[in-house]
């Protein structure tokens, strides 16, 4: 579990190397921050990895529709996963949450028949069949392959050499056992650390900083109680601070809102105005391969990152 | 002796059988369920019996005198006993016949309780029924039984124990002081165990090693107990009375001249953790385990000196030793033993609590384990008592105990490690003792003080202020300047949340059996429950002997418990081996292989397949011959004959085929037949029913030694007689009673499979199953399969199956 | 598909096996910001002694993270979280259903997305992005209506 910094180690028998995806976007993501989007494109374009687009729906978020109505969920999710079948390639999502509900509701399609078959039932009236012919990803995962690793390497431009913080989202990797990727080792689970490998592999500093992998708030917040789901986000900037982390690493657009927005409402709440700004993993690998900020889209953050750039020489 | 015997046994060569049947209530556990009444009727008319009846415990004195007076008042020449397994009784009643006058081997028993009243509790008619088929089959097989005696063989006068903990220490002890000559093997480089790692002992509060440390200068200095340290057992062979060990002795460097000056020790340049010290502090390459070790010996780690392979790059110790005791070219020996029983005390390890991540193990520096905490406030530990936080080696004010680490769990072990709630009361008045100002809090589930003198101490804990909360932490978080730690959790009494602030956390980690013992489960035969704990022959009557005769266990390896349980079950297992070694001879149960020299064609193939290189013989001899003395009596080389020139006695195919015969009599299609070994597969359903776990009533079980005994031609014969389905149950396969008898089963069934295929008989009406005497789970849901998957045999698939079957006989004899 | 559970014939012998450790709301973040909330430990609690019936009427049982984490954490592997979402599921069916949640699933149900589109084509442009396509909402409507969701909520 504990992997020396800057060392991106080789794990497990080499798969199927897969270049070709599906892509997953959510609804969060095109619409509230397409700057996540153009920079996963860019970062993608130039890793050669094809991104296709097909006409996916809403995932639906485990946190809301699964409470709800079970079946729904199910079957909505079945639909995308039918939609990424036809067109033979597997899925790749760029949040925590559509990568939990698409891989959770592949796997338990393709375990439990009688699941699957009243699935398909329902399927039937849009002319769509739940085969289990496919697997899901996350764009991290991607990232995190040996083959990609060698051309992330290849296209350095500058190194990234800030003192980050990374947040995996609960969703991300819980429940293990379902969740862990096919590219990783086991051991990872259920505490990984393969975004950590990932940033000092762009030349940042990895911080182990206090309860790491608690959850950011958001389900509680959009639920139920938006105060009570920045209580926990604000729980978590405690530790992000005692450990003197200059900026977070999110791999989910509800992690970042969270902690985006979520510092400036908390910012007004208790008066504070020592923010930490939060990239989206794949900004990141922009900026490390010579984007530009605005490239990747950081003009919409609500929090700037210009002037912590600037400090690392990006302008 | 015997000739007494002979005199006072009656002759029952006759062939008139007069049978006495009996059928336990148990009281309601067979009563409440299975009529007994009933099936004692029913007994009557059973061929040959000559009386039946029904009591409520025959096991009881009454019960016994009933049988014994039958037996002389209607000349019984044969006793049937319906009641429990034959796994708890079959002493008991083989008992009363003797006194009786009726050889021993003339009784038998019909599992009634264990294999049917408590497995289909809420089918009354179905267990009456079942009672019934039980009875007949054991009926007719005592029909069959013919009076045998067992062979007497000496047994040496010297015992074994295996591990030098403190349970270790007090069977040797005990066996040496009754006058035996005891080995006492113990893997490290001296005795003590986990006892000599301990500061204090609940609940009496005693200095551990000052109490341990008498016994193990008595046991260094006993002129009948041979301490062999660094030594391992490597191979054992032989039997109750005679077994022989193999004991590997690794090379101490160190000889006996050595007066632990320890002028050795500040010159080796070699640092290695300490593994007494719970990995606190270090050790140079050549140390003493501790200061109070047995033998008073140093000795040098050679993974960790830089002299090896005999190439000595380094002699510093060497020069430094006045004595000149130091030798690098030591080498290990092999020692061979002859022994007459066995204690096996092999202890346990601590939990490593590094896989909970939550709580910050091996991250965070101030929380510790117990272990490591009896060590740092221990005198002579690391900081010479001085109980201080790792991070600043300052003392802690506020310390938090949390309990169940590594215990009552499904993610690491799930069973209550015993000891670690009084251990931890013992240590929360051991800070309040040296520093009564420190605020000391224990998150537990529940607190375990059962023992005498144990509500007590806890009482006296929360006397002295130690505060207890119900509810264990979610996580720890660390402070990152100070190391302080937070607990965050909920206290279940109150129903409110935590954040309980502490300066020090000492996880309070179970106990597991321990690893790195040589492989003494594999060469003793011994089964291990789930846990890996050593299962004992009975949990309640027989909780120090093991399946394996003269083999006795002791201390924690048996199961997690404190130092007074271990003493005593040491004792125990002392007094058991005594009993042996005292009576100088044992009797070998009269169940060996026999062969018939007329019949014998000097093949071989049995001589082959006896773990025991029991059967001697020869070509040119022109005949095989069982050696009796080196029988086990598994029966694995019966069914390899193929000239009927071999029998098990007491199991023979006569005897197994007329239970087969009566158990498929009525109503076979619906029926499986079970044929389950003693050691294992018996005894796994046995353990079912002493669950009650409940399964189709379906099955009827014959019990054989090993499974290897199990012929094809029974198989066959069962399915001429139209059987729904046959399971045939052993140990799994590395874990066989007889070694390896098991595989003869594995290749027996698949050679029989193969021919069903090619005869178009349908395969799943086979089944092999391994379960252990564990696994009651496991044998309760083989049957509700195969009951499940009788409900697809169709009878016209039954009746074509006999048809083929008798083509073939008719064809080539027989189908195996 | 109203009827359809997690796990299929989740009852009380699954969680039986609790014993109140704690570990489980000791990790929970519901409880550690809204302190009213019940965590998992209280709503086993409930559901063992006071039935399942009267947790479905409780408005607490919507405060959960759905994190995992108590799964993760419980030593006897019960199924925590599939246990807590049939709960919801039939509290949902009784009408015990959060109005902010209810709203969003609404929004789904009619548009396919979670998110409602503002001058969305442009803001996307100003990232060389192409404009979004539609989210098959016939088909997520005719979905729905077919796994019955509009028994629950109506739309």
């Amino acid at each position: 579990m504990n992997s020396s910094p800057g060392r991106f180690s080789r794990r497990g028998a080499p798969k199927k190397v897969i270049m070709k995806y599906a892509l997953y976007l959510g609804c969060s993501i095109p619409i509230k921050y397409p700057g996540f989007e153009a920079a996963t494109r860019l970062v993608c374009e130039k890793l050669e990895i094809e991104l296709v687009d097909l006409s996916f729906s809403c995932c639906p978020p485990s946190t809301s529709m699964k409470q709800v109505h079970y079946g729904s969920w199910l079957a909505l999710a079945a639909r995308n996963l039918c939609v990424a079948e036809e067109a033979g390639l597997d899925l790749l999502t760029l949040c925590s949450g559509c990568v939990n509900t698409l891989k959770e509701a592949n796997h338990i399609l393709k375990e439990n028949d009688s699941k699957r078959r009243r699935v398909n039932r329902v399927l039937k009236s849009v002319n769509h069949r739940f085969e289990g012919t496919i697997e899901v990803t996350h764009i991290l995962d991607v990232l995190c392959q040996d083959s990609v690793q060698d051309k992330i390497k290849a296209l350095k431009a500058r190194d990234i050499p800030l003192r980050m913080g990374a947040h995996y989202g609960c969703h991300y990797f819980r429940p293990s056992a379902v969740m862990k990727p096919q590219v990783l080792d086991e051991d990872e689970y259920p505490l990984p650390m393969h975004m950590d490998e990932l940033l000092s592999f762009i030349g940042a500093e990895p911080i182990q900083f206090g309860r790491k992998y608690l959850c950011c708030g958001m389900p509680l917040g959009a639920n139920m109680d938006q105060d009570a789901g920045y209580a926990l986000t604000r729980e978590k900037l405690f530790h992000i601070r005692a450990s003197n982390v200059q900026a977070l690493s999110v791999v989910c657009p509800s992690c970042f809102e969270q902690f985006d927005m979520g510092q400036i409402i908390l910012g007004r709440k208790y008066k504070e105005k020592d923010h930490i700004p939060t990239f989206y993993l794949t900004q990141l690998l922009g900026l490390y391969m010579g984007m530009s900020p605005t490239e990747v889209g950081m003009d919409v953050h609500r929090i700037k990152t210009r002037k912590l750039l600037k400090t690392i020489g990006i302008e | 002796m015997k000739e007494n015997l002979e005199e006072r046994e009656r002759d029952f060569e006759s062939n008139d059988l007069r049978i006495g049947v009996y059928v336990c209530h148990c009281g309601k556990n067979i009563g409440g369920t299975v009529r007994c009444e009933e099936v004692a009727e029913f007994a009557k008319d059973l061929p040959g019996v000559a009386l039946a009846a029904d009591s409520l415990y025959m096991c009881s004195e009454p019960g016994q005198e009933q049988i014994k007076s039958d037996i002389k008042e209607h000349q019984l020449n044969r006793v049937v006993v319906a009641s429990c397994t034959p796994r708890l009784h079959e002493p008991t009643f083989r008992a009363a016949c003797e006194s009786a006058g009726l050889n021993q081997y003339l009784m038998e028993m019909a599992n009634i309780r264990e294999h049917c009243s408590w497995v289909h509790l809420h089918d009354k008619d179905s267990a009456t029924e079942k009672a019934k088929d039980l009875v007949a089959m054991s009926v007719s097989r005592v029909s069959r039984l013919v009076p045998q005696h067992e062979l007497t063989v000496p047994v040496a006068r010297k015992a074994l124990v295996i591990g030098g903990g403190v349970a270790g220490i007090q069977s040797a002890l005990d066996m040496a002081d009754a006058g035996y000559k005891v080995y006492l093997v113990e893997k490290s480089g001296s005795i003590g165990g986990r006892m000599a790692q301990i500061d204090k002992t609940f609940p009496t509060m005693d200095c551990s090693i000052c109490i341990l440390a008498p016994k193990m200068s008595e046991v260094g200095r006993h002129p009948n107990i041979e301490l062999l340290t660094l030594a391992d057992v490597q191979d054992v062979s032989g039997h109750v009375g005679n077994f022989r060990v193999k004991v590997l002795k690794k090379a101490r460097y160190v000889s006996d001249e050595c007066t632990s000056c320890g002028d050795c020790v500040d010159p080796c340049p070699q640092l290695v953790p300490d593994e007494f010290e719970a990995g606190l502090s270090f050790r140079k390459a050549i140390h003493i385990p501790f200061p109070q070790a047995v033998p008073s010996k140093f000795r040098i780690d050679m993974e960790n000196c830089l002299n090896k392979e005999g190439i000595v790059a380094c002699d510093k110790c060497y020069r430094a030793c006045e004595h000149k005791c130091i030798h690098f070219g030591d080498r290990d020996e092999t020692i061979d033993l002859e022994v007459g029983t066995i204690v096996v005390a092999t202890g346990v390890d601590v939990f490593d609590p590094r896989g909970l991540t939550e709580f910050g193990y091996a991250r965070f520096p101030n929380v510790i384990t117990t272990l490591e905490f009896e060590r740092l406030i221990n005198a002579g530990g690391p900081t010479s008592g001085e109980l201080i936080r790792p991070s600043n080696r300052l003392r802690p004010k506020k310390i938090a105990f949390i309990q169940c680490i590594g215990s009552r769990s499904k993610r690491s072990n799930p069973y209550c490690s015993n000891v670690c709630c009084m251990n931890t009361i013992k240590d929360s008045l051991l800070i309040k003792e040296h520093w009564p100002d420190t605020e000391i809090t224990v998150f537990y589930i529940d607190i375990r003080a059962f023992g005498k003198g144990f509500e007590d101490l806890f009482n006296r804990s929360r006397r002295e202020g130690v505060s207890y909360i119900r509810g264990i932490p979610g996580e720890i978080v660390e402070d990152l300047e100070t190391k302080d730690l937070t607990l965050i959790g909920e206290n279940t009494l109150l129903g409110r949340r935590y954040r309980h602030h502490a300066d020090m956390v000492i996880l309070s980690v179970g106990i597991k059996p321990s690893t790195n013992t040589g492989g003494v489960q594999r060469l003793l035969n011994l089964s291990t429950d789930i846990d890996g704990f050593y299962m004992e022959a009975h949990p309640k009557l027989r909780p120090v002997d093991t399946t394996t005769g003269g083999v006795f266990l002791a201390g924690t390896a048996e199961g997690p418990k404190d130092i007074k349980d271990s003493v005593t079950q040491a004792s125990a297992a002392a007094s058991r081996a005594n009993i042996l070694m005292s009576k100088g001879e044992v009797q070998i149960p009269a169940i060996t292989a026999k062969i018939d020299a007329d019949k014998c064609n000097a093949c071989g193939l049995c001589a082959r397949v006896c773990p025991y290189h029991a059967i001697v013989g020869s070509k040119e001899q022109g005949y095989y011959r069982v050696i009796e003395a080196m029988c086990q009596g598994c029966g694995a080389c019966v069914p390899e004959c193929k000239f009927g020139a071999l029998d098990q006695t007491h199991f023979t195919n006569d005897q197994i085929v007329s239970q087969l015969d009566q158990a498929l009599a009525h109503d076979p299609n619906n029926k499986i037949l079970a044929f389950a070994c003693n050691w294992c597969s018996y005894a796994g359903a046995d353990f079912a029913g002493v669950s009650r776990m409940q399964y189709p009533h379906n099955v009827r079980i014959i019990r054989t030694m090993c499974s290897g005994r199990v012929s094809p031609k029974w198989i066959e014969r069962a399915f001429l007689k139209g059987v729904g389905a046959v399971l045939v149950s052993g140990c799994h396969l590395a874990d066989c009673h007889y070694n390896h008898a098991n595989q003869q089963t594995v290749k027996r069934l698949e050679r029989f499979w193969k021919r069903m295929e090619r005869n178009g008989i349908n395969k799943d009406r086979l089944r092999l199953a391994w379960i252990s005497a564990a696994e009651g789970a496991q044998f309760a849901q083989v049957i509700h399969d195969m009951a499940a998957g009788l409900t697809k045999i169709t009878p016209a698939e039954i009746s074509q199956t006999i048809e083929r079957l008798e083509k073939i006989a008719k064809k080539k004899g027989s189908l195996t | 598909m109203t009827d359809m559970v997690v796990r299929t014939g989740l009852s009380r012998k699954d969680i039986y096996e609790c014993y109140q450790c704690a570990r489980c709301t000791g990790s929970c973040p519901a409880l550690e910001v809204r302190p009213d909330a019940y965590g998992p430990r209280e709503t086993i609690l409930r559901w063992l002694d006071q039935g399942r019936d009267k947790l479905t009427r409780d408005k607490h049982i919507w405060l959960c993270c759905t994190c995992n984490v108590c799964e993760e954490r419980c030593p006897q592997m019960l199924p925590i979280s599939d246990l807590l979402t049939d709960l919801r599921n039939l509290a949902a069916r009784r009408g015990n259903i959060p109005d902010r949640l209810a709203a969003a699933i609404r929004l789904l149900a009619v548009t396919g997305r979670t998110m409602i589109v503002h001058q969305l084509d442009e803001m996307r442009a100003h990232h060389g992005l192409e404009p979004l396509p539609p989210a098959a909402a016939e088909e997520v409507r005719a979905i729905l209506k077919e796994t019955g969701l509009d028994e629950v909520i109506e739309f």
